[in-house]
């Protein structure tokens, strides 16, 4: 067990046992290697099921807003992005700050299990996991590999911003000092370069994929609308119908309604099943707010909201 | 039905030919991910994939469909029909998915005939193809389903190295055969034992799963609290429905766009989603996570039996693969044997 889990385990358990929180939302081991799968712990005996490992890709703080109405505080364990999150909720008063306590851990980087997949076969059960300088050395039921990092590292995690929590009440492991690398938009300077033909071309094939299963909504901590306008049958300003010209409507809303409030976390890109690249979108978002407004990526500190939310006299009005 | 064979470098003629008779659907891959689509040709046709993303159910039951358009001018209300789809094969579907066609039948075949997806289905001859490797959700084995055997097929291929084994299995499957003239030639023999050998190594590193008592533990598990805890992860999206190939509720509107002409569309919906059974005034029979978990698991694995003396999954894998939370159904099937 390594020394993060073990933290975990310890904090869980005092947490509940002075009950000083109700649940704790952290990660337990998957069904198959190369996964972890959200739990939810409500008595100290049960935060032995707490794990950490490469494998902890869930982001937690969206489960906050389900269970806003949860008789009690809550603990949720975070990494880096994830813990932009719990700024959000909290600028978003969807919970408030004091019903929370957060669990951080710093996160070097987390590994994709589709990429793992293509490698070796993960329907065994994660045995154990160990970082040897650049590779990985992951044990299961089914087999072994040793794995260069790199090649199944989460692609947002190449270009992480925090690698240690911008929050945390507690830290579950000693900091990180690895120098975040400046997100240059590098990808997203080669899409704005294309002809608009190109660029509808390009998104209409991946938007004509999209089964509108809502799990990229779902899972975003910055979508919490009470209704959603997708949910909405009167008027039904997206129709339930699956045709591009639908989809697109809602890619399109989708990305303007977290336009100046997506806090990057990536789990949207993570969730969706058919491989749609949302991150572009919204990275192509963050880039314009980030040169327009000189924004910090949203979320990164307590106060602050979103930039295209606020209202401030002194605002210039160039347009009207 | 006889056992013919057919020589790999042989394939993309033959699908050129029945493209040019029929409308040929095929697994194409485009970035990585492999897809179903209608073709025009052979061209770009992969037979050496796993699994396709979604399942080609949507070639009988659209993930959306219009109904008919209607004029509300008209003062005799006619309604137009849409038109059917034109002769079909499907070519490629895995076993697993095949099953799930026979699953759909039963829904859709039934009491109730549903025109729309019968159209389909009637004019559709189904070409599959055994799996000769798993992947690693895939359990079909646990529903009877073998990766070398195909009922409900009309043709099923089986990779043998240079060549196809093709067992026609139907009266459909032999009108296509003979309409391809010498592309087929007869098996030699050795094709039933050959084929043995190819799908082995798909039925053993499959999960092998047991089904046995599963139905009769979960008749009595309805307020069981394995739903309140396994329900607290799920994030209500629907992706184990749509990428299910079994799954086949729909919700039915009208689009007009404000105007006296306009259409009814039917579309895919999921009972995981909290609108699914939100009624008019705000009654909800499933208010929450946990009915509605409970809900996509008792279906598949109790009432569809119940009702149609079936299991209502094929053991494809896609919902393990995609959920986002790792809900596993194989590790639901496990859990409820264990649980007292
Ligand atoms: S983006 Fe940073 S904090 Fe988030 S998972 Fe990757 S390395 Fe960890
Ligand atoms: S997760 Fe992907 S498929 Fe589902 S609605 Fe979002 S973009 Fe579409
Ligand atoms: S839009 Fe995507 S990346 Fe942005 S906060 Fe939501 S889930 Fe995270
Ligand atoms: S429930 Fe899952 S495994 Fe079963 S048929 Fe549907 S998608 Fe496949
Ligand atoms: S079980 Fe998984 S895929 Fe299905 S609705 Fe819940 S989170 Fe989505």
């Amino acid at each position: 067990m390594n020394n993060v889990t073990e933290n975990l385990r310890k904090t869980a358990a005092k947490l509940l046992q002075d009950q000083e929180v109700k649940m704790v939302i952290g990660y337990g081991a998957g069904s198959e290697a190369g996964r972890t799968q959200p739990v939810f712990i409500t008595s100290p005996e049960d935060a032995e099921k707490l794990v950490w490992n490469p494998f902890c890709v869930n982001g937690l703080t969206k489960y906050l807003s389900d269970l806003k109405n949860f008789d009690g505080k809550i603990a949720v364990v975070v990494k880096g992005c994830d813990s932009r999150g719990i700024f959000r909720l909290t600028q978003d008063n969807i919970i408030p700050r004091d019903q929370v306590v957060v669990l951080g851990i710093p996160c070097a980087g987390q590994m994709s299990y589709q990429k793992l997949a293509a490698k070796m076969d993960v329907s065994g059960q994660l045995t154990d996991v160990q970082e040897k300088g650049d590779n990985l050395e992951i044990k299961t039921s089914k087999g072994n590999l040793t794995v260069k990092k790199s090649e199944i590292l989460l692609d947002k995690c190449a270009l992480c911003e925090n690698h240690n929590p911008v929050i945390a009440d507690h830290l579950m492991g000693d900091k990180i000092d690895i120098a975040p690398k400046p997100e240059d938009y590098e990808e997203i300077k080669k899409y704005e370069a294309l002809s608009v033909e190109e660029k509808a071309k390009f998104w209409l094939s991946h938007f004509e994929r999209c089964i509108r299963c809502y799990a990229c909504r779902n899972t975003c901590p910055g979508c919490t609308c009470r209704e959603c306008v997708f949910d909405a049958i009167k008027p039904d300003w997206v129709g339930k119908e699956l045709n591009v010209s639908e989809n697109e409507l809602f890619h399109l809303t989708r990305a303007m309604h977290l336009a100046g409030r997506c806090v990057d976390c990536g789990e949207c890109d993570r969730v969706c099943p058919m491989d749609i690249p949302i991150r572009l979108l919204n990275k192509k978002l963050l880039k314009d707010c980030k040169e327009l407004f000189e924004m910090a990526t949203p979320g990164s500190s307590e106060e602050g909201g979103s930039v295209l939310g606020q209202y401030r006299l002194e605002d210039p009005e160039e347009f009207m | 039905m006889a056992n013919k064979s057919i020589k790999k470098d042989q394939v993309k003629s033959l699908l050129d030919k029945l493209a040019q008779s029929n409308q040929l659907i095929a697994p194409i891959q485009s970035e990585g991910i492999t897809l179903f689509k209608p073709v025009k040709s052979g061209e770009g046709v992969v037979l050496d994939y796993q699994n396709a993303l979604v399942p080609p159910k949507d070639f009988f039951f659209p993930q959306s469909e219009k109904m008919f358009t209607y004029d509300t001018t008209d003062p005799s209300w006619a309604i137009t029909p849409v038109d059917g789809v034109p002769n079909r094969v499907l070519f490629g579907a895995r076993p697993c998915d095949v099953k799930s066609i026979l699953l759909l039948d039963k829904v859709f075949d039934a009491e109730f005939r549903d025109d729309y997806y019968l159209d389909k289905r009637n004019k559709t001859t189904i070409v599959a193809m055994s799996c000769t490797d798993a992947r690693h959700t895939c359990f079909c084995g646990a529903f009877g389903i073998s990766p070398g055997e195909a009922e409900g097929a009309d043709i099923l291929l089986t990779d043998l190295g240079d060549k196809y084994l093709a067992e026609v299995l139907t009266e459909k499957g032999e009108a296509l055969v003979s309409s391809c003239g010498s592309l087929f030639t007869d098996d030699d023999g050795n094709g039933p034992a050959a084929k043995e050998k190819a799908v082995a190594p798909a039925k053993e590193k499959q999960m092998q799963i047991g089904l046995e008592g599963v139905k009769e533990k979960l008749d009595n598990m309805f307020d069981h609290p394995i739903w309140d805890t396994e329900s607290l992860r799920c994030i209500g999206c629907g992706t184990c429905t749509f990428v299910c190939p079994t799954c086949h509720c729909f919700d039915i509107v009208d689009f007009n766009n404000q105007s006296s002409i306009g259409y009814r569309y039917r579309c895919a919906d999921s009972c995981q989603f909290a609108n699914f059974t939100r009624a008019a005034g705000g009654h909800q029979p499933r208010p929450s996570k946990k009915e509605r978990t409970r809900q996509r698991f008792m279906h598949k694995l109790r009432y569809f039996v119940d009702r149609y003396g079936d299991f209502g999954c094929v053991g494809c894998g896609r919902c393990i693969e995609k959920c986002p939370v790792n809900l596993d159904i194989a590790q639901i099937i496990n859990k409820v044997k264990e649980v007292g």
